[in-house]
């Protein structure tokens, strides 16, 4: 079986010929829609689609919604209008800010981190990690929550599976509203939600079951990470996005996707997701990537058990009745 | 109750609905998808509450928890029984 370290590479040209003829056929011939709706995040993933969008829509066609709230990292803004400039595309913001108020989504987070540190209040800023020595030891998944005063002194814990449930219920309201946003302005102008979710992200279960998952096509859910990255310095899209430490951007003290869920670089990461997928030989994978077998096993474990707990999330809703579909369009 | 009831009695009531089928004390919870890591966090609460203990960080591993054998001979332990 032929693995190597240069097993991702892609025909970033060809690709982008096949994603753009792919969201204009769904789009148009699918689902009679007149253009699309992307969440510009300021991030690689939705730089991506809004370049593959504008080349199979046309600029005119591709509306970006900027969607922060108080807790978004400036610069995701700040990245995400260089982006849409550079673009050409109409773009409209709207801070969510109000939504996850009435929602009570930052306050009932906020009593069950005070709950933990006594001290935490409104001047603080939190995050929640895993381990990172994954590769190291043998060892379970639990979740550290850190948070941080104005002087920058930190305290850190592991926290319990139902604080961490709570925490996350609350954050996850914010991809929740972006999707509810997204569809309000595709609605409204008769265009398609586009989803900017990577292969690397479904199968590790890293992105929220009708948040950043509720969408009406998923252009670069078949590419990894760093796929999408070849894709991102084909297409042009601004430095200041390619260079950026990937995060998924809702934690008021900065994370990135690796210490947040993933607890490995993506360029290691896709390589060892692809053998595990692939069933290549540790043996073969161990050579390669010059990791002992233990630390494969680790990780191919890792990956099993992150399976396990997300399937339910690429999953469609189960029906009763098998013959409850509507005739193919 | 012992301890190994106790484990066994929380892990069907909590993550296979009271349905025993013959769960046996080797079988890995993980591997075989009966408990996924938040789950793990549940029954580490479990033990900490029922047996008055405190479980620490560099205690979480697979050995001292992945199935109700490895619960059991991690709890002796740290009990000193």
């Amino acid at each position: 079986m032929d693995f190597s370290r240069s097993v991702l590479d892609i025909d970033a040209e060809a690709e982008i010929i096949r994603i753009s003829d792919f969201i204009r056929d769904i789009a148009h011939e699918r689902y009679k829609r007149k253009g699309a709706v992307i969440g510009l995040s300021g991030g690689l993933d939705s730089a991506v689609i809004a370049e593959l969008s504008v080349r199979a829509l046309g600029e005119d066609k591709v509306l970006a919604l900027f969607l922060p709230e108080k807790e978004s990292n400036p610069v995701s803004l700040k990245y995400g209008q260089k982006q849409a400039q550079k673009l050409g595309i109409e773009t409209i913001k709207v801070d969510i800010s109000e939504n996850l108020e009435s929602l009570g989504a930052y306050e009932n987070r906020d009593l069950v981190i005070k709950s933990i540190f006594p001290e935490f209040d409104k001047s603080y800023k939190f995050h929640v990690t895993l381990p990172q020595d994954l590769l190291e030891k043998d060892r379970l998944n639990y979740r550290s929550l850190t948070i941080e005063d104005l002087k920058g002194n930190r305290k850190k814990t592991r926290i319990s599976a139902s604080d961490w449930q709570k925490i996350s219920a609350c954050q996850n309201l914010k991809q929740r509203l972006r999707m509810i946003q997204q569809y309000y302005y595709a609605e409204k102008n008769n265009y398609i939600v586009s989803g900017t979710t990577n292969k690397t992200e479904i199968l590790q279960g890293l992105f929220v079951k009708f948040g950043d998952g509720g969408v009406d096509i998923d252009p670069i859910a078949h590419l990894y990470k760093t796929q999408v990255l070849q894709l991102a310095k084909k297409l042009g899209v601004i430095p200041e996005i390619i260079n950026r430490p990937p995060s998924p951007d809702t934690y008021s003290l900065p994370v990135t996707d690796k210490e947040f869920y993933l607890c490995l670089d993506y360029g290691l990461l896709d390589l060892l997701l692809y053998a595990y997928q692939e069933h290549v030989p540790i043996e073969q994978i161990s050579s390669t990537l010059e990791l002992k077998p233990e630390q494969i096993q680790r990780v191919f474990k890792d990956f099993k058990m992150k399976g396990h707990a997300t399937w339910h999330m690429r999953e469609m809703p189960p029906i009763l009745d098998t013959q409850t579909k509507c005739p193919e369009v | 109750m012992d301890i190994k009831s106790k484990i066994r009695t929380f892990v069907v009531e909590n993550f296979l609905f009271g349905k025993d089928a013959g769960l046996d004390e080797e079988t890995s919870f993980l591997d075989e998808g009966i408990i996924d890591s938040t789950g793990i966090l549940e029954l580490v609460n479990f033990i900490e509450e029922e047996f008055h203990i405190k479980v620490e960080d560099e205690e979480l591993i697979p050995e001292n928890l992945d199935s109700i054998a490895n619960v059991v001979k991690y709890l002796e332990r740290k009990l000193g029984r």
